[in-house]
């Protein structure tokens, strides 16, 4: 099976370092960008499975950048990261179409079941939802 | 909106099994020792009492058919209510989105405008600048109210997936947990162990318990508790209980509450959509959700989704 490709957006450039650095041990494809406009240059251009987004960051906030990838690249699985655990972000979020969400901090492994999820749930889609 | 299924014995069987069938035997053998005359007797005594048995099943078998048939009906209605609200929703929030893009475009000109001091020297700058500001905003406002109107409407697309309802809702908690503490909220969790996975849409099972949590807490004015609760019954239904200590539902409101746009929020606070909402989202996963409620002291919702049964197309 091929890996599966993840696309980590966070404002905090240490984190998306960090995040590659573990992940991509994990056997995930993964790559970083650090706002939501750059995230959106990327998903143009290659083709990923599961976006990881933080809800806050400056300018494009991960609320905006959602709606977005959702409108443009529907079959893009997305899940939330928040630190601070807003409801309203949440409920948002969900009715956005965000296949789920996380708070941080969080453990690698309940991440990375996660993301098996969403990437799952991407390939029964595509197959029609059977 | 809640379904029951009755696991003893029907009437008919029971009644035949109970007094009939000991009955005709009873018939038989005292038959079988009196003299002729008596049996034509007992014969129409025998008559009698199967036509007797007869129209009491029959009558309660009716009853509960057309009891049954009524229950249907109001949950027909209430769907196909549902989804012409839908199409109308949807159609207006459309029609409404395409105005308000460009009101929100102009006003942000006239912003920029302003930024290049197009009012330097107007007395009634502040005042302007002030009006516009307000422009930009109720927009937001309206955007967010036909955004809800999509979101509403929009066919939910279910993909069925293996979900860990215990792992799932405790996510929930977590998320609603920090907001509900600042307001004394204690949540507690009654978990079942050992349930099955559920076969269902996570992720639109997910907007439902978050729907309900924040009821919950939102019902709860100065402290209190909100109790999440998992469990089975029988084999194949996965029941999800959420319960508040909060200012609960009158007899009247409990009849709409299900209704889209029916709130008791002061305006602008709530649209009303989010229990309609999660009954859509609930019709669609095969599932269904209840809700008890005493004024004064608290309500119950309870979600019970089957727990192998596979959606989608």
């Amino acid at each position: 099976m091929e890996k599966t490709r993840v696309l980590v957006v966070d404002d905090e450039r240490d984190f998306v370092e960090l995040f590659i650095n573990r992940f991509s041990k994990r056997d995930l494809d993964v790559a970083g960008v650090t706002s939501g406009a750059e995230a959106l240059d990327y998903l143009d251009q290659h083709e990923v499975d599961v976006v990881v987004l933080d809800v806050k960051m400056p300018g494009m906030d991960g609320l905006e950048t959602l709606q977005e990838i959702k409108k443009r690249h529907s079959f893009v699985e997305v899940i939330m990261l928040t630190g601070h655990g807003s409801v309203q972000s949440g409920l948002d979020g969900m009715s956005y179409g965000a296949y789920d969400y996380i708070l941080k901090p969080f453990k690698i492994d309940d991440l990375l079941k996660r993301i098996h999820k969403a990437s799952e749930r991407k390939l029964l889609k595509a197959k029609g939802g059977a | 909106m809640r379904s029951e299924r009755s696991y003893e014995l029907g009437p008919l069987t029971e009644l035949v099994l109970r007094y009939a069938l000991p009955g005709a035997v009873l018939i038989f053998c005292v038959l079988s020792h009196f003299a002729e005359a008596w049996q034509s007797v007992l014969m129409g005594l025998a008559l009698c009492l199967a036509v007797l048995v007869t129209a009491h099943t029959l009558t309660s078998k009716i009853r509960r058919i057309s009891l049954r048939k009524s229950e249907l009906d109001i949950q027909l209605i209430q769907s196909q209510k549902m989804a012409a609200i839908g199409v109308l929703s949807s159609g207006v929030a459309h029609e409404i989105n395409t105005p308000l893009a460009i009101i929100s475009q102009e006003a942000e000109l006239i912003q920029h405008a302003f930024g290049r001091g197009v009012l330097e020297g107007l007395k009634e700058a502040p005042e302007i600048k002030d009006s516009v500001a307000q422009i930009v905003l109720q927009v937001d406002h309206c955007r967010e109210i036909t955004h809800k109107l999509l979101s509403f409407a929009r066919k939910r697309e279910a993909i069925s997936q293996e979900t860990n309802i215990n792992g799932l809702i405790e996510d929930m908690v977590q998320l609603v947990e920090r907001e509900a503490k600042l307001n004394n909220i204690r949540i507690n969790r009654k978990y079942a162990q050992g349930l099955p996975p559920v076969v269902t849409d996570p992720s639109l099972l997910r907007q439902v318990v978050l729907n309900l949590l924040n009821n919950a807490v939102q019902a709860i004015q100065d402290g209190g508790e909100v109790t999440a609760s998992t469990g089975l019954e029988g084999q194949n239904i996965a029941v999800m209980k959420f319960t508040d200590t909060g200012c609960g539902i009158s007899k009247d409101d409990l009849a709409n509450i299900f209704n889209p746009f029916f709130t008791t929020k002061p305006p602008g606070k709530g649209t009303g959509l989010g229990l309609s909402i999660c009954l859509t989202i609930l019709e669609r996963l095969g599932g269904t959700v209840s809700v008890q409620s005493e004024p004064g002291k608290g309500t119950t919702f309870a979600v019970r989704l089957p727990v192998g049964r596979r959606v989608g197309q």
